[in-house]
Protein backbone atom coordinates (compact mmCIF):
# COMPACT_ATOMS: atom_id res chain seq x y z
CA UNK A 1 0.00 0.00 0.00
CA UNK A 2 2.99 2.39 1.15
CA UNK A 3 4.91 1.02 -2.11
CA UNK A 4 1.75 2.08 -4.20
CA UNK A 5 1.06 5.63 -2.71
CA UNK A 6 4.79 6.15 -3.12
CA UNK A 7 4.88 4.97 -7.23
CA UNK A 8 1.43 7.06 -7.23
CA UNK A 9 3.21 10.17 -5.53
CA UNK A 10 6.70 10.04 -7.85
CA UNK A 11 4.41 9.67 -10.62
CA UNK A 12 2.04 12.35 -10.31
CA UNK A 13 5.26 14.38 -9.53
CA UNK A 14 6.69 13.69 -13.09
CA UNK A 15 3.62 14.31 -14.71
CA UNK A 16 3.66 17.78 -13.42
CA UNK A 17 7.55 18.25 -13.84
CA UNK A 18 6.89 17.42 -17.88
CA UNK A 19 3.62 19.50 -17.58
CA UNK A 20 6.06 22.32 -16.17
CA UNK A 21 8.97 21.78 -18.99
CA UNK A 22 5.62 22.27 -21.84
CA UNK A 23 4.78 25.59 -19.63
CA UNK A 24 8.19 26.64 -19.78
CA UNK A 25 9.50 25.49 -23.43
CA UNK A 26 5.97 27.43 -24.64
CA UNK A 27 6.45 30.42 -23.16
CA UNK A 28 10.68 30.53 -23.97
CA UNK A 29 9.02 30.00 -27.70
CA UNK A 30 7.14 33.30 -27.35
CA UNK A 31 9.75 35.57 -26.43
CA UNK A 32 13.08 33.63 -28.16
CA UNK A 33 14.80 35.83 -30.75
CA UNK A 34 14.83 34.97 -34.34
CA UNK A 35 12.04 35.35 -36.94
CA UNK A 36 12.07 31.73 -38.09
CA UNK A 37 9.02 30.10 -38.18
CA UNK A 38 7.00 32.88 -36.65
CA UNK A 39 4.68 33.71 -39.28
CA UNK A 40 3.57 29.82 -39.41
CA UNK A 41 3.60 29.83 -35.98
CA UNK A 42 1.01 32.66 -36.50
CA UNK A 43 -1.40 30.87 -39.12
CA UNK A 44 -1.30 27.80 -37.03
CA UNK A 45 -2.41 29.67 -33.76
CA UNK A 46 -4.95 32.33 -36.09
CA UNK A 47 -6.58 28.79 -37.20
CA UNK A 48 -6.69 27.22 -33.39
CA UNK A 49 -8.14 30.56 -32.35
CA UNK A 50 -10.87 29.79 -34.87
CA UNK A 51 -11.85 26.50 -34.33
CA UNK A 52 -11.36 27.37 -30.31
CA UNK A 53 -12.71 30.38 -29.93
CA UNK A 54 -15.04 31.26 -32.97
CA UNK A 55 -16.39 27.78 -34.03
CA UNK A 56 -17.30 27.41 -30.24
CA UNK A 57 -19.75 30.10 -29.97
CA UNK A 58 -23.26 28.84 -30.78
CA UNK A 59 -22.61 25.36 -28.28
CA UNK A 60 -21.47 28.08 -25.49
CA UNK A 61 -24.29 30.60 -26.30
CA UNK A 62 -26.70 27.50 -26.02
CA UNK A 63 -25.47 26.37 -22.87
CA UNK A 64 -24.88 29.37 -21.10
CA UNK A 65 -28.43 30.66 -21.56
CA UNK A 66 -29.88 27.36 -20.77
CA UNK A 67 -27.77 28.26 -16.84
CA UNK A 68 -28.41 31.36 -17.19
CA UNK A 69 -32.22 30.83 -17.56
CA UNK A 70 -32.06 28.02 -14.47
CA UNK A 71 -29.95 30.21 -12.42
CA UNK A 72 -32.00 33.80 -12.78
CA UNK A 73 -35.51 31.81 -12.85
CA UNK A 74 -34.34 30.09 -9.48
CA UNK A 75 -32.82 32.96 -8.15
CA UNK A 76 -35.73 35.16 -9.40
CA UNK A 77 -38.55 33.27 -8.32
CA UNK A 78 -36.78 31.88 -4.91
CA UNK A 79 -35.43 34.38 -3.04
CA UNK A 80 -38.58 37.08 -2.93
CA UNK A 81 -40.10 34.72 -1.19
CA UNK A 82 -37.75 34.69 1.72
CA UNK A 83 -37.19 38.52 1.15
CA UNK A 84 -34.16 38.53 -0.38
CA UNK A 85 -35.00 40.42 -3.77
CA UNK A 86 -31.31 42.04 -2.73
CA UNK A 87 -29.35 39.24 -3.21
CA UNK A 88 -30.23 38.31 -6.75
CA UNK A 89 -27.30 40.46 -7.89
CA UNK A 90 -24.87 38.96 -5.54
CA UNK A 91 -26.25 35.59 -6.25
CA UNK A 92 -25.72 35.71 -10.18
CA UNK A 93 -22.31 37.31 -9.59
CA UNK A 94 -21.21 33.95 -7.58
CA UNK A 95 -23.00 31.40 -8.86
CA UNK A 96 -22.42 32.49 -12.93
CA UNK A 97 -19.73 34.55 -13.25
CA UNK A 98 -17.57 33.58 -10.35
CA UNK A 99 -17.79 29.85 -10.81
CA UNK A 100 -19.92 28.36 -12.63
CA UNK A 101 -19.14 30.87 -15.86
CA UNK A 102 -15.65 29.57 -16.19
CA UNK A 103 -15.96 26.12 -15.46
CA UNK A 104 -18.20 25.21 -17.60
CA UNK A 105 -16.09 27.30 -20.40
CA UNK A 106 -13.11 25.15 -19.65
CA UNK A 107 -15.16 21.63 -19.81
CA UNK A 108 -16.52 22.73 -23.29
CA UNK A 109 -13.29 23.70 -24.40
CA UNK A 110 -12.00 20.53 -23.02
CA UNK A 111 -14.66 18.44 -24.67
CA UNK A 112 -14.18 20.19 -28.15
CA UNK A 113 -10.66 21.38 -28.43
CA UNK A 114 -8.50 19.74 -26.06
CA UNK A 115 -9.78 15.93 -27.26
CA UNK A 116 -9.18 17.21 -30.89
CA UNK A 117 -5.87 18.60 -29.84
CA UNK A 118 -4.94 15.44 -28.12
CA UNK A 119 -6.32 13.43 -31.20
CA UNK A 120 -4.83 15.18 -33.71
CA UNK A 121 -0.81 15.13 -32.31
CA UNK A 122 -1.50 11.07 -31.44
CA UNK A 123 -2.37 10.53 -34.97
CA UNK A 124 0.48 12.80 -36.24
CA UNK A 125 2.74 11.28 -34.11
CA UNK A 126 1.89 8.12 -35.34
CA UNK A 127 2.01 8.45 -38.72
CA UNK A 128 5.54 10.01 -38.35
CA UNK A 129 4.50 13.52 -39.10
CA UNK A 130 6.08 14.40 -36.06
CA UNK A 131 9.04 12.92 -37.07
CA UNK A 132 9.00 14.36 -40.13
CA UNK A 133 8.82 18.10 -39.16
CA UNK A 134 11.56 17.52 -36.87
CA UNK A 135 14.15 16.02 -39.17
CA UNK A 136 13.10 19.45 -41.39
CA UNK A 137 13.96 21.62 -38.98
CA UNK A 138 10.79 22.32 -37.52
CA UNK A 139 11.33 22.71 -33.66
CA UNK A 140 7.64 20.63 -32.58
CA UNK A 141 7.80 23.23 -29.56
CA UNK A 142 7.65 26.13 -31.31
CA UNK A 143 5.21 24.85 -34.30
CA UNK A 144 2.99 22.72 -32.85
CA UNK A 145 2.75 23.55 -29.10
CA UNK A 146 3.24 26.74 -28.94
CA UNK A 147 0.91 28.03 -31.44
CA UNK A 148 -2.17 25.80 -29.36
CA UNK A 149 -1.35 26.72 -25.70
CA UNK A 150 -1.50 30.72 -26.84
CA UNK A 151 -4.98 29.93 -29.08
CA UNK A 152 -6.16 27.82 -26.30
CA UNK A 153 -5.42 30.84 -23.95
CA UNK A 154 -6.96 33.63 -25.49
CA UNK A 155 -10.10 31.65 -26.63
CA UNK A 156 -10.59 30.72 -22.94
CA UNK A 157 -10.62 34.05 -21.69
CA UNK A 158 -12.75 35.55 -24.50
CA UNK A 159 -15.35 32.50 -24.60
CA UNK A 160 -15.30 33.11 -20.41
CA UNK A 161 -16.38 36.66 -20.65
CA UNK A 162 -18.76 35.52 -23.74
CA UNK A 163 -20.36 32.99 -21.90
CA UNK A 164 -20.89 35.40 -18.64
CA UNK A 165 -22.34 37.92 -20.63
CA UNK A 166 -24.75 35.76 -22.58
CA UNK A 167 -25.67 34.10 -19.18
CA UNK A 168 -26.40 36.95 -17.02
CA UNK A 169 -28.30 39.11 -20.27
CA UNK A 170 -29.68 36.31 -22.29
CA UNK A 171 -30.72 34.12 -18.87
CA UNK A 172 -32.64 37.34 -18.28
CA UNK A 173 -34.22 37.99 -21.55
CA UNK A 174 -35.35 34.47 -21.48
CA UNK A 175 -36.75 34.51 -17.69
CA UNK A 176 -38.24 37.62 -17.82
CA UNK A 177 -41.48 35.92 -19.21
CA UNK A 178 -41.44 34.63 -15.13
CA UNK A 179 -39.80 37.26 -13.65
CA UNK A 180 -41.35 40.76 -12.30
CA UNK A 181 -38.30 42.56 -12.06
CA UNK A 182 -37.69 45.27 -14.54
CA UNK A 183 -34.29 45.21 -16.08
CA UNK A 184 -32.60 48.22 -15.12
CA UNK A 185 -33.26 46.81 -11.42
CA UNK A 186 -31.92 43.49 -12.47
CA UNK A 187 -28.79 45.60 -14.01
CA UNK A 188 -28.20 47.71 -11.35
CA UNK A 189 -27.91 44.83 -9.04
CA UNK A 190 -25.72 42.56 -10.94
CA UNK A 191 -23.27 46.05 -11.83
CA UNK A 192 -23.57 46.58 -7.94
CA UNK A 193 -22.43 42.94 -7.00
CA UNK A 194 -19.84 42.91 -9.60
CA UNK A 195 -16.34 44.04 -8.99
CA UNK A 196 -12.64 44.47 -10.71
CA UNK A 197 -12.23 41.85 -8.68
CA UNK A 198 -14.18 39.31 -10.06
CA UNK A 199 -13.18 40.91 -13.99
CA UNK A 200 -9.96 39.86 -12.87
CA UNK A 201 -10.26 36.27 -11.47
CA UNK A 202 -12.48 35.44 -14.54
CA UNK A 203 -9.03 36.46 -16.70
CA UNK A 204 -7.03 34.75 -14.51
CA UNK A 205 -8.81 31.64 -14.29
CA UNK A 206 -9.35 31.82 -18.27
CA UNK A 207 -5.48 32.32 -18.59
CA UNK A 208 -4.81 29.48 -15.82
CA UNK A 209 -7.32 26.52 -17.17
CA UNK A 210 -6.66 27.75 -20.78
CA UNK A 211 -2.80 27.04 -20.27
CA UNK A 212 -3.43 23.90 -18.62
CA UNK A 213 -5.70 22.25 -21.06
CA UNK A 214 -3.44 23.30 -23.71
CA UNK A 215 -0.50 22.18 -22.20
CA UNK A 216 -2.26 18.78 -20.72
CA UNK A 217 -3.79 17.60 -24.33
CA UNK A 218 -0.39 18.58 -26.24
CA UNK A 219 1.42 16.39 -23.68
CA UNK A 220 -0.72 13.52 -23.91
CA UNK A 221 -1.51 14.12 -28.01
CA UNK A 222 2.80 14.38 -28.24
CA UNK A 223 3.04 10.99 -25.46
CA UNK A 224 1.29 8.65 -28.16
CA UNK A 225 4.23 6.15 -29.72
CA UNK A 226 3.21 3.46 -32.64
CA UNK A 227 -0.11 2.98 -32.23
CA UNK A 228 -3.46 4.31 -33.12
CA UNK A 229 -5.62 2.39 -30.37
CA UNK A 230 -2.74 4.51 -27.82
CA UNK A 231 -5.06 8.13 -29.57
CA UNK A 232 -7.97 7.52 -27.94
CA UNK A 233 -6.56 6.36 -24.42
CA UNK A 234 -4.68 9.25 -24.62
CA UNK A 235 -7.21 11.25 -25.31
CA UNK A 236 -9.50 10.26 -22.68
CA UNK A 237 -6.83 10.48 -19.70
CA UNK A 238 -6.50 14.14 -21.40
CA UNK A 239 -9.69 15.04 -20.90
CA UNK A 240 -10.03 13.87 -17.32
CA UNK A 241 -6.91 15.11 -16.00
CA UNK A 242 -8.16 18.51 -17.32
CA UNK A 243 -10.85 18.82 -16.03
CA UNK A 244 -9.25 17.63 -12.83
CA UNK A 245 -6.67 19.98 -13.00
CA UNK A 246 -8.96 23.08 -13.65
CA UNK A 247 -11.20 22.10 -10.70
CA UNK A 248 -7.93 22.29 -8.46
CA UNK A 249 -6.87 25.56 -10.31
CA UNK A 250 -10.41 26.93 -9.38
CA UNK A 251 -10.55 25.78 -6.12
CA UNK A 252 -6.65 27.77 -5.65
CA UNK A 253 -7.79 30.80 -7.36
CA UNK A 254 -11.27 30.83 -5.46
CA UNK A 255 -9.46 30.13 -1.94
CA UNK A 256 -6.84 32.81 -2.79
CA UNK A 257 -9.05 35.64 -4.06
CA UNK A 258 -11.83 35.77 -2.08
CA UNK A 259 -11.38 33.72 1.27
CA UNK B 1 35.36 19.61 -43.79
CA UNK B 2 37.27 15.98 -44.10
CA UNK B 3 34.35 13.92 -43.76
CA UNK B 4 29.96 14.71 -44.13
CA UNK B 5 29.18 11.68 -42.41
CA UNK B 6 31.56 9.86 -40.06
CA UNK B 7 30.49 7.11 -37.61
CA UNK B 8 33.13 5.18 -35.12
CA UNK B 9 31.98 2.44 -33.46
CA UNK B 10 28.51 3.98 -33.07
CA UNK B 11 26.55 1.01 -31.64
CA UNK B 12 23.01 0.93 -31.02
CA UNK B 13 20.73 -2.03 -29.86
CA UNK B 14 18.16 -3.16 -32.44
CA UNK B 15 14.44 -3.39 -31.42
CA UNK B 16 13.63 -7.58 -31.60
CA UNK B 17 17.04 -8.56 -32.20
CA UNK B 18 20.16 -10.15 -30.00
CA UNK B 19 22.39 -8.94 -31.93
CA UNK B 20 23.50 -4.61 -31.62
CA UNK B 21 24.46 -2.92 -34.86
CA UNK B 22 28.05 -1.40 -34.73
CA UNK B 23 28.87 0.68 -37.47
CA UNK B 24 32.21 2.72 -38.81
CA UNK B 25 31.88 4.72 -42.21
CA UNK B 26 32.84 7.49 -43.63
CA UNK B 27 31.48 9.67 -46.39
CA UNK B 28 33.18 12.96 -48.02
CA UNK B 29 31.59 15.81 -49.32
CA UNK B 30 29.61 14.97 -52.31
CA UNK B 31 30.19 11.04 -52.25
CA UNK B 32 26.84 9.39 -52.58
CA UNK B 33 26.77 5.79 -50.25
CA UNK B 34 24.25 3.31 -51.13
CA UNK B 35 23.67 0.92 -48.24
CA UNK B 36 22.54 -2.42 -49.62
CA UNK B 37 21.47 -5.72 -47.44
CA UNK B 38 18.29 -7.32 -45.80
CA UNK B 39 15.80 -6.12 -44.38
CA UNK B 40 16.29 -5.68 -40.41
CA UNK B 41 20.03 -5.26 -40.95
CA UNK B 42 19.76 -2.04 -39.54
CA UNK B 43 20.78 -0.06 -42.65
CA UNK B 44 17.54 2.60 -41.63
CA UNK B 45 18.67 2.32 -38.07
CA UNK B 46 22.23 3.66 -39.64
CA UNK B 47 20.59 6.61 -41.31
CA UNK B 48 18.25 7.89 -37.79
CA UNK B 49 21.73 7.71 -36.30
CA UNK B 50 23.22 10.17 -38.80
CA UNK B 51 20.07 12.07 -38.55
CA UNK B 52 19.84 12.54 -35.03
CA UNK B 53 16.54 10.43 -34.27
CA UNK B 54 18.50 7.71 -32.40
CA UNK B 55 21.81 8.18 -29.62
CA UNK B 56 24.05 6.20 -29.60
CA UNK B 57 24.66 4.23 -27.09
CA UNK B 58 29.12 4.06 -27.65
CA UNK B 59 30.72 5.82 -30.26
CA UNK B 60 30.41 8.56 -32.21
CA UNK B 61 28.17 10.36 -35.02
CA UNK B 62 29.54 13.40 -36.71
CA UNK B 63 27.49 15.08 -39.33
CA UNK B 64 28.63 17.70 -41.10
CA UNK B 65 31.49 18.65 -38.50
CA UNK B 66 29.09 18.37 -35.50
CA UNK B 67 28.94 15.67 -32.88
CA UNK B 68 24.85 14.57 -32.49
CA UNK B 69 25.54 13.73 -29.15
CA UNK B 70 26.78 16.64 -28.22
CA UNK B 71 23.58 19.29 -29.81
CA UNK B 72 21.19 20.42 -27.35
CA UNK B 73 17.75 21.06 -29.83
CA UNK B 74 18.18 24.28 -31.21
CA UNK B 75 21.72 22.95 -32.90
CA UNK B 76 19.81 19.81 -34.17
CA UNK B 77 17.30 21.67 -35.38
CA UNK B 78 19.82 24.14 -37.34
CA UNK B 79 21.49 21.22 -38.51
CA UNK B 80 19.00 19.43 -40.22
CA UNK B 81 17.71 22.65 -42.14
CA UNK B 82 21.00 21.33 -44.05
CA UNK B 83 20.43 17.85 -44.52
CA UNK B 84 17.00 15.88 -46.23
CA UNK B 85 15.56 13.44 -45.01
CA UNK B 86 13.38 10.77 -46.43
CA UNK B 87 12.09 8.00 -44.22
CA UNK B 88 10.20 4.72 -45.20
CA UNK B 89 7.17 6.72 -43.85
CA UNK B 90 7.03 9.89 -45.41
CA UNK B 91 5.23 12.17 -43.25
CA UNK B 92 3.45 14.29 -45.01
CA UNK B 93 1.31 16.75 -43.23
CA UNK B 94 -2.27 15.01 -43.44
CA UNK B 95 -3.95 18.31 -43.82
CA UNK B 96 -1.99 20.30 -46.27
CA UNK B 97 -2.11 19.68 -49.99
CA UNK B 98 1.20 17.95 -51.71
CA UNK B 99 2.17 21.30 -52.97
CA UNK B 100 2.05 23.15 -49.40
CA UNK B 101 3.42 20.06 -47.53
CA UNK B 102 6.76 20.79 -50.37
CA UNK B 103 6.49 24.57 -49.58
CA UNK B 104 6.84 23.91 -45.84
CA UNK B 105 10.21 24.01 -45.04
CA UNK B 106 10.54 27.19 -47.34
CA UNK B 107 7.65 28.96 -45.67
CA UNK B 108 8.76 28.06 -42.12
CA UNK B 109 12.47 28.40 -42.60
CA UNK B 110 12.85 31.58 -45.01
CA UNK B 111 9.01 33.23 -45.03
CA UNK B 112 8.93 32.79 -48.46
CA UNK B 113 5.49 34.23 -50.05
CA UNK B 114 3.66 32.75 -53.31
CA UNK B 115 5.24 34.44 -55.48
CA UNK B 116 9.52 33.21 -54.68
CA UNK B 117 7.76 30.11 -53.63
CA UNK B 118 6.50 28.69 -57.36
CA UNK B 119 9.52 29.52 -59.14
CA UNK B 120 11.68 27.37 -56.62
CA UNK B 121 9.00 24.26 -55.99
CA UNK B 122 7.39 23.65 -59.23
CA UNK B 123 10.85 22.47 -61.41
CA UNK B 124 10.90 19.95 -58.70
CA UNK B 125 7.40 18.76 -58.62
CA UNK B 126 7.84 18.35 -62.79
CA UNK B 127 11.03 16.61 -62.69
CA UNK B 128 9.32 14.30 -59.98
CA UNK B 129 6.06 13.93 -62.00
CA UNK B 130 3.93 15.31 -59.43
CA UNK B 131 2.77 18.43 -61.08
CA UNK B 132 -0.92 16.66 -61.94
CA UNK B 133 -0.85 15.91 -58.19
CA UNK B 134 0.06 19.05 -56.68
CA UNK B 135 -3.79 20.12 -55.00
CA UNK B 136 -3.93 16.25 -53.80
CA UNK B 137 -4.11 15.83 -50.23
CA UNK B 138 -1.82 12.56 -48.68
CA UNK B 139 -4.28 10.46 -48.45
CA UNK B 140 -5.18 10.76 -51.92
CA UNK B 141 -1.96 9.77 -53.29
CA UNK B 142 0.22 6.54 -53.49
CA UNK B 143 2.66 5.36 -51.68
CA UNK B 144 4.89 5.95 -54.14
CA UNK B 145 3.46 9.74 -54.76
CA UNK B 146 3.87 10.18 -51.37
CA UNK B 147 7.29 8.85 -50.75
CA UNK B 148 8.27 11.35 -54.02
CA UNK B 149 6.83 13.97 -52.28
CA UNK B 150 8.57 13.49 -49.02
CA UNK B 151 11.79 13.68 -51.52
CA UNK B 152 10.54 16.75 -53.54
CA UNK B 153 10.25 18.25 -49.97
CA UNK B 154 13.54 17.62 -48.95
CA UNK B 155 15.47 18.66 -51.92
CA UNK B 156 13.39 22.22 -52.72
CA UNK B 157 15.67 23.51 -49.31
CA UNK B 158 19.15 22.90 -51.67
CA UNK B 159 20.45 20.66 -48.84
CA UNK B 160 24.22 19.91 -48.19
CA UNK B 161 23.01 16.14 -47.23
CA UNK B 162 20.82 14.20 -47.97
CA UNK B 163 19.91 10.83 -46.16
CA UNK B 164 17.42 8.63 -47.94
CA UNK B 165 15.57 5.41 -46.73
CA UNK B 166 13.90 3.51 -49.58
CA UNK B 167 13.29 6.07 -51.37
CA UNK B 168 12.63 3.76 -54.70
CA UNK B 169 9.98 1.29 -52.87
CA UNK B 170 6.84 1.50 -53.62
CA UNK B 171 7.54 3.30 -57.32
CA UNK B 172 6.51 1.88 -60.86
CA UNK B 173 9.48 1.38 -63.46
CA UNK B 174 8.69 4.53 -64.62
CA UNK B 175 9.00 6.55 -61.06
CA UNK B 176 12.42 4.74 -60.73
CA UNK B 177 14.35 6.53 -63.52
CA UNK B 178 12.78 9.88 -62.77
CA UNK B 179 13.73 9.71 -58.93
CA UNK B 180 16.98 8.07 -60.64
CA UNK B 181 17.33 10.90 -63.19
CA UNK B 182 16.38 14.04 -60.71
CA UNK B 183 18.67 12.67 -58.07
CA UNK B 184 21.61 12.46 -60.56
CA UNK B 185 21.02 15.98 -61.45
CA UNK B 186 21.00 17.29 -57.91
CA UNK B 187 24.01 15.84 -57.15
CA UNK B 188 25.55 17.51 -60.33
CA UNK B 189 24.11 21.08 -59.68
CA UNK B 190 24.40 20.88 -55.70
CA UNK B 191 27.53 18.44 -55.05
CA UNK B 192 25.07 17.18 -52.03
CA UNK B 193 26.41 14.30 -50.31
CA UNK B 194 23.76 11.53 -50.28
CA UNK B 195 23.64 8.49 -47.90
CA UNK B 196 20.74 5.98 -49.27
CA UNK B 197 19.33 2.78 -48.74
CA UNK B 198 17.56 -0.02 -50.83
CA UNK B 199 16.94 -3.39 -50.50
CA UNK B 200 16.09 -3.79 -53.80
CA UNK B 201 18.30 -3.17 -57.06
CA UNK B 202 18.53 -0.15 -58.76
CA UNK B 203 19.92 2.02 -61.39
CA UNK B 204 21.00 4.40 -58.53
CA UNK B 205 23.14 1.70 -57.81
CA UNK B 206 25.33 2.67 -61.12
CA UNK B 207 25.77 6.36 -60.12
CA UNK B 208 26.98 5.79 -56.92
CA UNK B 209 30.23 6.24 -55.36
CA UNK B 210 30.73 3.24 -52.98
CA UNK B 211 28.05 1.12 -52.10
CA UNK B 212 28.13 -0.85 -48.05
CA UNK B 213 26.33 -4.51 -47.94
CA UNK B 214 25.28 -4.03 -44.31
CA UNK B 215 24.28 -7.59 -42.75
CA UNK B 216 23.56 -8.30 -38.78
CA UNK B 217 24.46 -4.35 -37.87
CA UNK B 218 27.57 -4.14 -39.30
CA UNK B 219 29.09 -3.47 -42.82
CA UNK B 220 30.38 -6.45 -43.97
CA UNK B 221 31.70 -5.39 -47.77
CA UNK B 222 31.99 -1.58 -49.39
CA UNK B 223 33.64 -0.61 -52.61
CA UNK B 224 32.52 0.28 -55.85
CA UNK B 225 29.92 -1.46 -57.74
CA UNK B 226 32.12 -2.59 -60.47
CA UNK B 227 34.56 -4.02 -57.53
CA UNK B 228 31.45 -5.59 -55.57
CA UNK B 229 29.86 -6.97 -58.96
CA UNK B 230 33.24 -9.21 -58.40
CA UNK B 231 32.03 -10.55 -55.32
CA UNK B 232 31.71 -14.48 -54.91
CA UNK B 233 28.52 -13.98 -51.94
CA UNK B 234 25.53 -15.10 -53.93
CA UNK B 235 23.34 -12.95 -51.02
CA UNK B 236 25.18 -9.50 -51.50
CA UNK B 237 24.88 -10.38 -55.44
CA UNK B 238 21.09 -10.24 -54.88
CA UNK B 239 20.96 -6.66 -54.14
CA UNK B 240 23.48 -5.61 -56.67
CA UNK B 241 20.96 -7.22 -59.23
CA UNK B 242 23.09 -9.34 -60.24
CA UNK B 243 22.00 -12.82 -58.38
CA UNK B 244 20.19 -15.62 -59.69
CA UNK B 245 16.69 -14.82 -60.46
CA UNK B 246 17.21 -11.09 -59.57
CA UNK B 247 15.97 -8.35 -62.05
CA UNK B 248 18.34 -5.88 -63.32
CA UNK B 249 15.84 -2.69 -63.13
CA UNK B 250 19.02 -1.02 -64.38
CA UNK B 251 19.43 -2.60 -67.53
Amino acid sequence: MIGWLGQRTIDGYLYLTDLSAHVYVTLREMVSPGRQGRWAALRVTLRQMLFTGVDALPVISAIALMLGLIVITQAGTQLPKVGGEGLIGSIIVVVIIRELGPLLTAFIVIGRSGTAITTELGNMRVAQEITALELIGIRVSRYIVMPRVVAVVLSMVCLMFYFDAVAVLGGFIIARIKLTIPFHVFAQAVAQSLSLVDVLVTAAKGMLFGTAVAVICCHHGLSVRSSYTEVPQQTTTAMINSVTICLLLDILVTVTAYF
Amino acid sequence: MKFAIELTNAQVGMDGEEWHVDFTLAVKPGECVLLVGPGRSGKGLLLKLCAGLVAPEQGTVRVLDHDLVALDEEGLSALRRRMGVVLQQPGLRSNMTLYTNVCLPLVYHQGIDEEELRPRVVPVLEALGLTSLQKRFPAQLTTGEARCAALARALVMNQELLLLDEVMAGLDAEMVMRVDRVLAEYRRAHAVTILATLHNPSPMLEHADRIAFVRQGRIEAAGSYAEMLTTSDAALRVYLGGGPGSSRLAS
